[in-house]
């Protein structure tokens, strides 16, 4: 696969977006993620997590709250929605991201619809292919096609070796931007896939294809991302380590020729906005009593054997310590502040936190996971966020 | 892989064994119809030293009226295995041989490396009577027409099998055995197939929900005898459990098409 191959679903995308923008290489983008917790009871604990205490009310109201926060969030002018795959834990309702971003795009009327990701290799890739371009289809084309590889949990979900993983991402990857682009009916011989003849449709409404984000954590990650021009996502991380990631994505994407545009590099960090440094802080302080406060999204530690058994096969890849690390993360609340997990304060502190993961990372799209001590709280910050921060992130840089 | 025949002396029973392979040990305790040593058990043997010991009582051994609950009998096996010389072990129990099994485990819990309960009876939910000898097959297998090298036993040995295991089941649910399968903190992988008319899959998930350490499996298209049935699937689960217990979660087997 060339480097242009894979580079000019972005690059379109940037320079001639659905509504007719022009580029602007400055300022920094907002999307508001949502894994869609279930927000209702239950006693079971682990990974995979028993249904015991199970609501399906519960389970539905929590859908429509996230379909609801990502219909405010398009209303306030959020320039994306996020939603991802995750598996067997009231941690995440959207085991399948597909199925959770069509009806997104029934409610979400202008943002573009991202899914970061698609799991890819423990997923049929023409099925993700066929899936990703009907989104972008149903969408009129704000698809944002994130593929990632998953906690390492997921690989127990469907009974796929975690030291195939990587080998699996990058075959699937190539295969789903084959079965998007090759204009004739084609077979695919690969290491993992074979398939004797592929021809989707629909084909994908962004040409040649909706722009690809992955994970570039990890350093062959990074590699492999700079290598063919692939947008560069970073999640679950602190400030040091995105750094050294970023590091290594900017250094290869050089000896490629390119360099990545803000609008090619994502952060994903919690945040919660209220009036005031105080406010926002107390606010915090209520959640972290509550729920304690840990780094990460926890499945990968809610299984401690898979996740053992995953990283031993290689699933963390060389640098497996500091990729570990990061799922362990946390801190109090000036430490999570501090290392860039958590935004938190007043509108125009937490501007100067984003204008910090601007001019530390070069990162243009900031994606918001809203936290809050209470439903409330929840859309005051999302409003403070959309009304007081986001218009003045256009103007950083 | 051939099975050598042996007897071990315990609690002043003459306990006969049977033995194959090397390595780790697997105990296997047999269900209410007798020890039949199957191709999941030979599959077994391709890895490790597998004992299917003959509770006393069972097979041509003479009639057991000293063991007076399936705990007593507990720990007279637990006896014979010290008298093998073997410290540290992998049980694993079919059907009544599987409440004999969690008797053994919650007695001498630091003796187990991991626990297989293949269709156990210790827990049973409005169970009915046992079928007849002559329609016990199809009860114990998804294919009987598939089960040709297993001779039944002689109708005596039948009979005086079913009066033993009559007497030593004990209650379908058994309080003291329920408590301590509750604090059993041995890596413990459960089994039973879909198939299966005498311990319908369903009773899983309350082992699930009392074992701690518990990993419930279903498998498809086999009945009771789930080891007779799917042997190589069982053999391949079992083996892969008593290596990784928790870890097995995580597949090992390659997906690579070509290299």
């Amino acid at each position: 696969m060339t480097d242009s191959n894979l580079s000019r679903g972005a690059g379109r995308e940037t320079r001639n977006s659905p509504r007719g923008q022009l580029v602007d290489t400055r300022g920094v983008k907002a999307a508001v993620f949502s894994i869609v917790p279930y927000g209702g009871p239950h006693t079971g604990r682990g990974w995979p997590l028993p249904i015991d205490g199970y609501s399906a009310d519960a389970a539905q109201a929590s859908m429509e709250r996230a379909l609801a926060q990502f219909e405010a969030a398009d209303q306030l002018g959020f320039d994306w929605v996020t939603v991802a795959e995750h598996h067997y834990s009231a941690a995440s309702l959207t085991p399948n991201p597909m199925v959770m971003a069509a009806a997104v795009a029934q409610r979400v009327k202008r943002a573009k619809i991202a899914l970061l990701g698609s799991n890819i290799p423990i997923q049929n890739p023409v099925r993700v292919a066929e899936e990703f371009a009907m989104l972008d289809t149903l969408s009129g084309g704000r698809l944002i096609a994130g593929m990632l590889r998953g906690t390492s949990n997921e690989y127990a979900t469907y009974g796929v070796n975690p030291a195939e993983s990587r080998e699996r991402f990058m075959e699937a990857l190539e295969l789903i931007v084959r079965a998007w682009t090759e204009p004739q009916p084609f077979g695919w011989l690969g290491r993992y896939y074979e398939y004797r003849t592929i021809s989707i449709w629909p084909r994908p409404v962004q040409a040649p294809h909706p722009p690809i984000f992955m994970s570039i954590s990890s350093p062959e990650a990074a590699e492999f991302a700079a290598a063919r021009r692939i947008n560069g996502g970073l999640a679950v991380t602190t400030l040091d380590r995105a750094r050294e990631s970023v590091r290594v994505y900017r250094e290869v994407a050089a000896t490629h020729g390119w360099e990545p545009a803000p609008d090619q590099l994502l952060y994903r960090i919690a945040v919660y906005v209220a009036e005031s440094d105080g406010e926002a802080r107390e606010g915090m302080a209520q959640m972290a009593a509550a729920h304690g406060h840990s780094g990460g999204l926890g499945l990968s530690r809610a299984n401690p054997a898979a996740d053992e058994a995953a990283s031993r096969a290689g699933y963390y890849g060389r640098d497996t310590t500091r990729q570990r690390s990061r799922l362990h993360a946390g801190g109090d609340i000036d430490q999570r502040i501090e290392t860039a997990q958590l935004m938190l304060g007043s509108p125009e502190t937490v501007l100067g936190q984003v204008d910090r993961l601007r001019r530390e990372l070069g990162v243009g799209i900031v994606e918001l996971i809203f936290a809050a001590p209470g439903p409330d709280q929840a859309r005051r910050s999302l409003e403070l966020f959309g009304t007081e921060v986001l218009p003045r992130m256009r103007e950083l840089g | 892989m051939d099975f050598a025949e042996r007897f071990v002396e315990a609690d002043g029973f003459k306990i006969r064994y049977l033995d194959a392979g090397e390595g780790p040990v697997l105990v296997c305790l047999h269900g209410a119809g007798g020890l039949r040593v199957s191709r999941g058990h030979e599959l077994l043997a391709a890895s490790r030293r597998v004992i299917a010991f003959e509770a006393p009582g069972f097979g041509s051994s003479p009639v057991n009226d000293r063991s007076q609950s399936l705990a007593e009998l507990a720990t007279t096996m637990l006896g014979a295995i010290s008298g093998l010389g073997i410290d540290r072990f992998s049980l694993w129990g079919t059907s009544f041989g599987g409440k004999l099994a969690l008797w053994l485990a919650v007695q001498d819990p630091e003796r187990l490396e991991a626990l297989v309960l293949a269709a156990p009876a210790a827990i049973l939910v409005n169970p009915g009577p046992l079928p007849p000898p002559e329609e016990m097959p199809s009860f114990l297998f998804a294919h009987p027409e598939r089960q040709a090298g297993a001779a039944p036993f002689p109708p005596e040995v039948e009979a005086k099998q079913r009066i033993l295991a009559g007497r030593l089941i004990g209650s379908p649910r058994d309080p003291e055995l329920e408590d301590a399968m509750r604090t059993l903190e041995v890596p413990t992988l459960v089994l039973f197939g879909t198939e299966d008319r005498l311990t319908p899959p369903e009773l899983g998930r309350l082992y699930r929900e009392l074992l701690p350490q518990c990993h419930f499996v279903i498998v498809y298209d086999a009945a009771h005898a789930i080891y007779a049935d799917r042997p190589e699937a069982f053999a391949a689960i079992v083996s892969d459990f008593l290596e990784r217990r928790a870890e097995f979660v995580m597949r090992r087997e390659s997906g690579l098409l070509y290299p």
